[in-house]
């Protein structure tokens, strides 16, 4: 069979001789594998090779920003941004903070992070990304205002793969709420495959929010490694719904005492929707802890996959862990697949999971019906009360609000 | 692979064990192994010829290698396919002189075997190495239309019924070690349980390897027609050799409408010594269909046997309203390495299924519950509850926890939650202050934690599940 990518490292303008030498031995290995199937077991429940192949007649990395688009800016709340088109650094605002505390540049590719050979699309990017940014935040700073980061993708992209890494460290002390915003109604089909390498050093706290703003018909694998120094917090909430595929990786590793991370989850899907979040939290150190939380909703034909991962080394006592996934099936072939996966060593801990899926209580519907609620009414009362556990654990006031608008506006359709 | 014994031997040397003669066939796996088996077992030539299809598939098969406990590469060629004690129809038909191990460990559990045979009166099926050596009570169950015999003789003696149902649950290409004993399976047991009938009592086979480089590969197969009802335990021994022996079994159940299979396994094979040398390697395939509507069929497992225990009961609930149970008690110690769980298919409406595992893991030993529960699109009102819980003593052990579950119904319900922890210490000293030393202790904990699972065994096992739960865990606190 021909295959339906073509890959080259030539695209890439401006590299040294060095770098085009890593990058071609990276696609070398990724095209030994090609595309994860379900084979690996980090993608068993979703058949990626076979979803591109039908989806796509040739995907290239030769696409080059055209022009730059204007920015629509959220208008609910106040916040500071970074535009990025096409995975490229556009432009930036810091107007809330302290500039001289939040150094910002394009991600600079000669300093490479070393990533695990696991994964094949990790190879891909290892191979093919360019753009991305790079921010550092300084010690002891606060943020005052939310950050917001618009990944604008361009209409014009077609067929195409847009590869880029970006990195994020927070150093001791500092406090930092970022969203990272989707925006791209584009109809056309296209590939993105992203790596985010986070640090949070000692007494830092990052919350990491992801949604978007649109429905879209692309295709997204968005990486992201996280190492957690002493008493780091890192929360993670996902809400991103309407991407026809979407694949958020998230590896956290917690390798100082008293660090603590966690995964919220409330998506709502429909149509042929495809959402996927797999976590390895990897406790590294004792007395650390880690929470995770999901809840989907699915509708029509959509398929929602939770495969977590809980690894807690023989050092690691007094872990604290906890992992639990909730699904609503609201129509036969919609599917919920699961994988709260734990691999212990440490005898000393307190680790447990919980998966459930099912289908909403008739009965709570009928209480609903009885009171003069019309019956499409009340499943969206029903399915906002599910998910609102969720919401309710979201920062900052208005950033909250405009979230949860946004999430009322998926339940009720577009 | 070394023949030498251990010094423990010594004692297992009065056994029948060793005094007994062996007709072996030659060593390796080849077409001339699968006729000569076939051949002494008088076979007719479409069990032959179906011996040498599985093996046809298994030349394109490859071992598998995603399980978690890795072991050293089998040397298939070096292996004795068959074994057999010389006088097999000179053996004495009683249970009492089947096996002085068995006798020994029953001794050391506190339940002499008569006293076991008097409280129910169970038909037993002795295997030895590779054949059956007896089975008892057959006039008995001969009134009631019950057959129980050796695979062999019902290959023989009922080969419509064999033919209808052997390889139906277990394809001949499943996998790696399925298909390599439909090549080579010498002996096993057969059930059959006509309409309406309810089996008067406990249906029960030993099994038993004996002969060294021997694997042993027995086929089960048990089929209970509308209506009918049969609890079926098994229990395993073997020799401490310090050589590592392949134990590839292949268990099929099949239930009719409004039938139930109860099958219940106390495993206990040789798990090797202190040092993780010897021990059996169980890689066994089991798997039941609840074929007919409103049938079940319940899986009870005590394992704490073998150096690697491999192995997922499974249910297939193809029949509406039919009913998948498993329960699994798996202990391991010392350098024992356990995989082991189920899989639950549901393609029926309303059909049901329950999954209560425990794993306990202690010395330097790995237990891992892996286990699929799978909704299809068409069975609506489905239900799954699925509990697995880990208990893990020192920290040299692990405790791993790999689930897959896919619902694909909008009417169907799957629960499942896990937990992993270490013995509670305030229990602990609550037990220690009432002047229960600290094996006792333990031992009682322990057997509270696996209660769920202990009540569901038929009740001559439950005593000496209880028992065996304890002495696995002898010396692995303090």
């Amino acid at each position: 069979m021909k295959n339906f990518y073509d890959f080259k490292v030539d695209n890439i303008k401006g590299l040294s001789a060095q770098e085009k030498e890593f990058r071609n031995k990276e696609l070398d290995l990724f095209i030994k594998n090609g595309f994860p199937n379900k084979r690996e077991e980090a993608w068993k429940f979703t058949d990626l090779n076979t979803i591109l192949s039908k989806n796509f007649v040739n995907i290239t990395n030769d696409y080059i920003s055209l022009k730059e688009k204007k920015l629509e800016l959220i208008k609910e709340f106040d916040h500071n941004y970074l535009f990025v088109l096409d995975g490229k650094l556009v432009s930036n605002d810091f107007k809330f903070e302290d500039k001289n505390k939040v150094l910002i540049k394009e991600y600079d590719y000669k300093k490479q992070i070393s990533v695990s050979n696991q994964n094949s699309l990790n190879l891909l990017n290892n191979a093919l990304a360019t753009g991305g940014y790079c921010l550092e935040i300084s010690k002891d700073y606060k943020f005052n205002k939310p950050l917001v980061v618009y990944n604008h993708f361009s209409e014009s992209i077609k067929e195409q793969i847009i590869s880029y890494k970006n990195s994020l460290i927070l150093n001791e002390n500092s406090e930092l709420t970022i969203l990272n915003y989707t925006n791209t109604n584009s109809k056309n089909n296209f590939f993105v495959n992203s790596f985010d390498y986070l640090k949070l050093k000692k007494d830092s706290n990052l919350k990491n929010i992801f949604t978007n703003k649109d429905r879209c018909n692309c295709y997204f694998h968005n990486y992201f490694k996280s190492d957690l120094e002493q008493n780091a917090n890192f929360d993670n909430y996902i809400l991103s719904t309407g991407l026809k595929f979407n694949k958020i990786d998230i590896e956290i590793n917690l390798n100082e005492e008293h660090a603590k991370s966690s995964i919220f989850s409330a998506l709502s899907l429909d149509s042929k929707e495809h959402q996927e979040i797999k976590s390895s939290i990897n406790h590294n150190f004792k007395n650390c802890q880690s929470y995770q939380k999901i809840k989907n909703v699915l509708n029509d034909q959509s398929k929602g996959v939770y495969q977590g991962k809980i690894f807690v080394k023989q050092e690691a006592q007094k872990t604290d862990a906890y992992q639990l996934s909730k699904a609503l099936l609201l129509n036969d072939n919609a599917e919920f697949d699961a994988k709260p996966e734990l691999e212990i060593y440490a005898d000393d801990v307190k680790c447990s999971h919980g998966s459930t899926s099912g289908s909403i209580d008739l009965n709570l519907i009928h209480y609903l019906r009885s009171r003069g609620i019309p019956e499409k009414e009340a499943y969206q009362i029903l399915i906002n009360g599910f998910l609102s556990e969720i919401l309710e654990k979201l920062p900052e006031d208005n950033l909250k609000k405009f979230l949860i608008k946004k999430i009322g506006r998926q339940i009720n359709g577009y | 692979m070394k023949t030498e014994d251990l010094k423990n031997t010594q004692e297992y040397k009065y056994g029948f064990s060793t005094d007994v003669e062996n007709i072996r066939a030659p060593k390796g796996l080849n077409e001339d192994t699968i006729k000569f088996i076939s051949k002494i077992k008088k076979e007719p030539k479409w069990m032959l010829e179906w011996r040498l299809k599985a093996f046809n598939r298994l030349k394109i098969l490859k071992e598998p290698d995603w399980q978690k406990p890795k072991y050293p590469k089998i040397n298939y060629q070096d292996l004795y396919y068959y074994s057999a004690p010389k006088s097999v129809s000179e053996k004495p038909k009683s249970l009492d002189e089947i096996d002085p191990k068995i006798l020994e460990t029953y001794k050391k559990l506190g339940i002499p075997l008569d006293e076991q045979k008097k409280l129910n009166g169970i038909a037993v099926d002795a295997v030895f190495d590779s054949v059956s050596v007896a089975t008892t009570f057959k006039d008995e169950l001969t009134k009631k239309g019950i057959i129980f015999c050796s695979i062999s003789e019902a290959i023989q003696k009922h080969p419509d019924l064999v033919k209808k149902y052997l390889g139906s649950v277990i394809p001949l290409s499943d996998h790696y070690f399925a298909t390599l004993n439909s090549a080579v399976f010498t002996d096993g047991s057969f059930v059959y349980i006509p309409p309406n009938t309810k089996c008067p009592m406990e249906l029960s086979t030993y099994f038993r390897i004996n002969a060294s480089e021997t694997g042993q590969f027995e086929r089960t197969l048990i089929i209970a027609d509308k209506g009918s009802y049969v609890s079926y335990l098994e229990g395993c021994t073997a020799p401490m050799r310090d050589e590592n022996q392949l134990h590839a079994a292949n268990v099929e159940l099949v239930a009719l409408d409004d039938a139930e299979i109860k099958y219940s396994t106390v495993q206990n094979w040789y798990p090797g010594d202190e040092n993780g040398v010897g021990g059996i390697y169980n890689f066994v395939t089991k798997r039941g269909a609840c074929r007919g509507k409103n049938s079940k069929i319940s899986w009870t497992q005590v394992e704490t046997g073998s150096a690697i225990t491999w192995k997922y009961p499974s249910c297939i609930l193809q029949g509406d309203n039919s009913v998948g149970e498993f329960y699994s008690i798996a202990i391991t110690n010392n350098h024992q390495k356990a995989d082991t769980g189920t899989k639950m298919i549901h393609l029926g409406k309303n059909t049901k299924s329950k999954i209560i595992s425990k794993g306990i893991s202690a010395g330097k030993a790995d237990n891992m519950y892996r286990g699929l529960v799978e909704i299809k699109n068409k069975a609506s009102n489905s239900r799954n509850y699925t509990q697995c819980d880990s208990l893990l003593m020192g920290n040299k052990c692990g405790a791993h926890t790999i689930p897959y579950i896919k619902n694909n119904n909008s009417t169907s319900t799957i629960e499942h939650e896990a937990t992993t922890t270490k013995i509670n210490e305030e229990q602990l000293y609550y037990c220690n202050q009432r002047g229960l030393d600290q094996e006792e202790a333990v031992s009682l904990i322990v057997n509270g934690f696996c209660k769920d699972v202990l009540q569901q065994l038929p009740m001559e096992f439950a005593v000496e599940a209880q028992k065996l739960v304890a002495i696995s865990l002898e010396g692995s606190v303090g």
